[in-house]
């Protein structure tokens, strides 16, 4: 297992080095000047000039790029442009909020989903599974800053039970502030997956072991829960593990909607206002999300079907 | 098409377009259901103002290096100006300005030399010491550092000298005479006080750590948004303790999340959206809420660029002119927007009023006669052009209408909708056909003309220019000549005069129109009572006389 890890760790490396390399390419090509954004539309020729030397704008775009890779192989990002806050301070405050989203959405659409979509397998054309077809329908159809509106128009406005706007502070407040955002998008994440575990245990259902099973004098429920979902798990484990990537670069409008700080929205406010330092310290924990997202997907199929371990 | 007919098109479009839009209507349509019921639990405490802005966060707090309106609201609390405005007005005359720092001021008869004699025993917060002329002259020098990052660095442009006469007097030498100097210069956000002492021990950390004399002491800036910046009132103000404890500046960009901020009592005021039918939705909400505008606020202008064909002819840019409804599209971003006739809006010095507007350069809505126009050039089945525009609200929702005025007489503008980064640079780079700016201005009359229109300020294809997208001033001549022959009158009311001579040769040339002025807008919980009543100024105003009931 140890060498799982290191051997996929390195396979990383010339992986990071691309993105790093696109990203580098993509903010030199994106039209619009750092110096314009920063300083205004009224900046004199002398401001700009200034700031572009400050931040070494002005250097030949090779020493840009070599300074750039070895402050991102040292995680010294400097400062922002826009705020002159520390990039690692921004990441620091903006990391915690997107990880605790991220983990919280997933396990509550974990939650919903599987016993939602085994339910459906396991009563195929009842009542049950139209409900949660429509449920499903539903999840694919609403996008999540609608939901996360209506959420906190009734729970936050009407009820009062939620806070409106924030992240919190301490255990509690924190929590206090997830919820919602945390449920907005778990119940988006759960009409995906559950639909994942719906068809893969129908797939599963079919196999010969499975009749066997049944064969044997099984109980349905050991039949299920013991031989069908642990074999159907690995592809709902794929998309559980695509969906948490999503969830970690695509939350910019939860973040938004409940005011949440959070490396999304740091992201896209770093990019309209081309900040280069926190753009480039964004897409890099990004991608080393990514990795480390999919290292851990790979383990956790190891841990569920012990044969995928033995083939690597 | 009818202005209320117009509005609603507008409406149509906006909302459908933005997702931000979209969600602040279905917000507040929502909201209007439950608002009634809101938790006791979630509303702020009485001894803080909460004010939430329409920004990612805050940038700095050091005036020298500001752009974003937001951010000035916390250093105008945190720091004083020598001379300013009444509160919720702009002073357009010598004699109405009121003092701060400076108990009183003189100007010399040649307009050129400015004297302000300093109150005694004004403390800087936090221990930092007496304010004097030391710290005055430090000041005024460092927002005129030609390196210095700051928008409004311009304005110290004609400051020939700045030196003490003795401890609580400073002489102030121009190059040129100005009698607007206090109203251009002095008022300025970008010419707060700052302590010599603070900045030289702080550095470049003065932007997030910054020492005033103001009603408002800083307290913490936290880079998380939501937090924002808190402040504590001055006990030893000069002008008095604020009547509340506690000031809380926080930025919440989504219009929804800021709009219902306010409505669950999360803040007392938030940034409104200078956007069609938005000001309306929220008011029907909570019809009891406040909608304070400072006009004139900004100008937003669509320039020519008279270097492209065929907006070189007099005949194309005076079609435009009258098939753009301007009156239908202030009314359209009512209660926010107003007509202008000039680059200076009427109320401001220089300002042309309805009256005084020759009636061919009106340019009344027209659409028959912009054909005829049209036709008379050469394009008697109109043309299509490219231009593009900036994604953020109060740019795209006044494009749209353009855009959709010229279609019915023939002229196609193919507009790509852009971010605003990328628009400015373009703009800087002569690349739009129909480049826009919104901007506002002191009243200082030849600021917006020398600034829009001024040869030396002419846009340049490798970004080296300066924010004259109509090359107005190089194509066409003569704007220079009035601009200097006005910046050399020291008299006030001469001066006037000039400037408005040069307003009515830019309606006659035009190389642009000024489509409107949209205020600023601040919705206020009606708890909070501000002490006066907000009729124009900046896009910020004095809260030390806020109380919330």
């Amino acid at each position: 297992m140890g060498m799982t890890i290191a051997r996929r760790l390195i396979d990383a490396v010339p992986t990071l080095l691309l993105v790093l390399t696109l990203v580098f390419i993509a903010m030199r090509i994106l039209p619009g000047d750092p110096a314009l954004a920063v300083l205004g539309e009224h900046a004199t020729q002398e401001q700009l000039a200034e700031f572009r030397r400050k931040i070494g704008l002005d250097l030949p775009i090779w020493q840009q790029y070599v300074s750039f890779l070895i402050n991102s192989a040292t995680f010294n990002f400097g400062n922002s442009f826009a705020n002159n806050f520390s990039v690692a301070q921004l990441v620091k405050l903006n990391l915690p909020y997107t990880v605790e989203l991220t983990i919280a959405a997933t396990m509550i659409g974990t939650v919903i989903a599987i016993p939602v979509g085994v339910a459906s397998a396991v009563n195929r054309g009842k009542a049950i599974d139209s409900g949660s077809r429509i449920f499903s329908l539903v999840g694919y159809a609403v996008p999540d800053f609608f939901l996360g509106a209506v959420l906190l128009i009734v729970f936050a406005l009407d009820l009062g039970w939620f806070p409106i706007n924030g992240g919190g502070d301490g255990f509690t407040s924190r929590m206090w502030h997830l919820f919602l955002p945390a449920l907005a998008l778990g119940l988006i994440k759960a009409a995906f997956v559950s639909r994942l575990t719906r068809s893969s245990l129908l797939e599963v259902a079919r196999k010969d072991y499975v009749r066997t099973a049944r064969a044997k004098g099984a109980s349905e429920r050991r039949v299920v829960y013991r031989h069908a979902l642990r074999n159907a798990l690995l592809p709902v484990i794929t998309g559980l593990g695509l969906s948490i990537l999503s969830t970690l670069s695509g939350s910019v409008a939860i973040e938004l909607i409940f005011g949440r700080p959070g490396l999304g929205s740091m992201l896209v406010g770093a990019i309209e206002t081309r900040d280069y330092p926190v753009i480039q310290a964004g897409i890099v924990v990004f991608s080393l999300f990514v990795v480390l997202v999919n290292l851990a997907m790979d383990i956790i199929y190891t841990l569920v079907d012990p044969r995928v371990g033995e083939v690597s | 098409m009818t202005a209320q007919a117009l509005g609603t098109d507008i409406k149509e479009d906006v909302m459908v377009l933005t997702r931000r839009s979209f969600m602040a209507t279905t917000a507040s349509a929502v909201a209007a259901a439950g608002y009634a019921s809101q938790a006791g639990a979630q509303q702020a405490p009485s001894d803080t103002i909460r004010i939430a802005f329409a920004a990612r966060g805050n940038r700095t707090l050091d005036p020298a290096a500001s752009i974003q309106g937001a951010d000035n609201w916390s250093i105008t609390h945190i720091h004083d100006v020598l001379v300013t405005s009444p509160p919720g007005t702009f002073a357009t005359k010598p004699e109405e300005f009121v003092p701060q720092l400076a108990k009183s001021w003189t100007m010399s008869p040649d307009a050129k030399t400015w004297t302000f004699q300093l109150r005694e025993g004004v403390q800087f917060h936090k221990g930092y010491g007496e304010m004097t002329s030391e710290d005055v002259v430090f000041s005024l020098q460092r927002a005129g550092d030609p390196k210095a990052g700051g928008g409004n660095r311009a304005l110290f442009d004609n400051i020939a000298e700045v030196k003490a006469n003795g401890k609580y007097s400073v002489v102030v030498s121009l190059k040129t005479p100005d009698p607007l100097f206090i109203g251009g210069t002095i008022q300025d956000y970008s010419c707060v006080i700052l302590s010599k002492k603070a900045v030289t021990e702080k550095g470049e950390n003065i932007g997030r750590d910054p020492i005033g004399t103001g009603p408002y002491e800083f307290v913490s800036l936290d880079p998380d948004p939501s937090k924002g910046i808190m402040m504590t009132a001055n006990a030893t103000w000069w002008g008095g303790k604020a009547a509340t404890k506690n000031l809380h500046v926080m930025y919440i960009l989504d219009t929804t999340a800021r709009t219902l901020a306010l409505l669950s009592g999360t803040v007392h005021m938030i940034e409104g959206v200078r956007a069609p039918g938005w000001t309306q939705s929220i008011q029907q909400k909570n019809p009891s809420l406040q909608f304070d505008v400072a006009a004139p606020g900004s100008l937003f202008t669509m320039h020519f660029n008279m270097s492209r064909k065929p907006l070189d002819d007099i005949r194309v840019r005076r079609a435009f002119a009258h098939a753009i409804d301007r009156d239908a599209i202030a009314k359209a971003m009512a209660p926010i927007s107003r007509r202008t006739w000039g680059l200076n809006a009427p109320g401001f010095p220089g300002g042309l009023t309805t009256e005084q507007v020759p009636a061919e350069l009106r340019y009344a809505f027209d659409p028959a006669k912009a054909k005829a126009l049209l036709a008379e050039a050469g394009f008697p089945n109109g043309f299509a052009m490219e231009a593009y525009t900036s994604q953020r609200e109060d740019y795209k929702s006044v494009m749209l209408i353009v855009q959709e005025l010229m279609r019915k007489v023939g002229v196609t503008i193919n507009m790509q909708v852009i971010d605003h980064t990328t628009f400015h640079a373009n703009n800087r780079k002569d690349m739009n056909t129909l480049p826009q700016n919104s901007s506002a201005y002191p009243p200082v009359p030849a600021l917006p003309l020398g600034d829009n229109l001024a040869k030396s300020s002419e846009v340049k294809a490798d970004g080296s220019g300066g924010t004259n997208y109509s090359h107005y001033g190089v194509l066409i001549p003569g704007i220079d000549q009035i601009l200097d022959e006005a910046g050399n009158e020291p008299d006030f009311n001469k001066r006037l005069a000039i400037i408005q001579r040069a307003e009515k040769k830019v309606m006659e040339d035009l190389p642009l129109i000024p489509i409107s002025t949209n205020g600023y807008l601040i919705v206020r919980d009606p708890k909070v009572k501000l002490g006066y009543e907000v009729k124009g100024g900046y896009a910020f105003w004095p809260l030390y006389k806020a109380t919330i009931a």
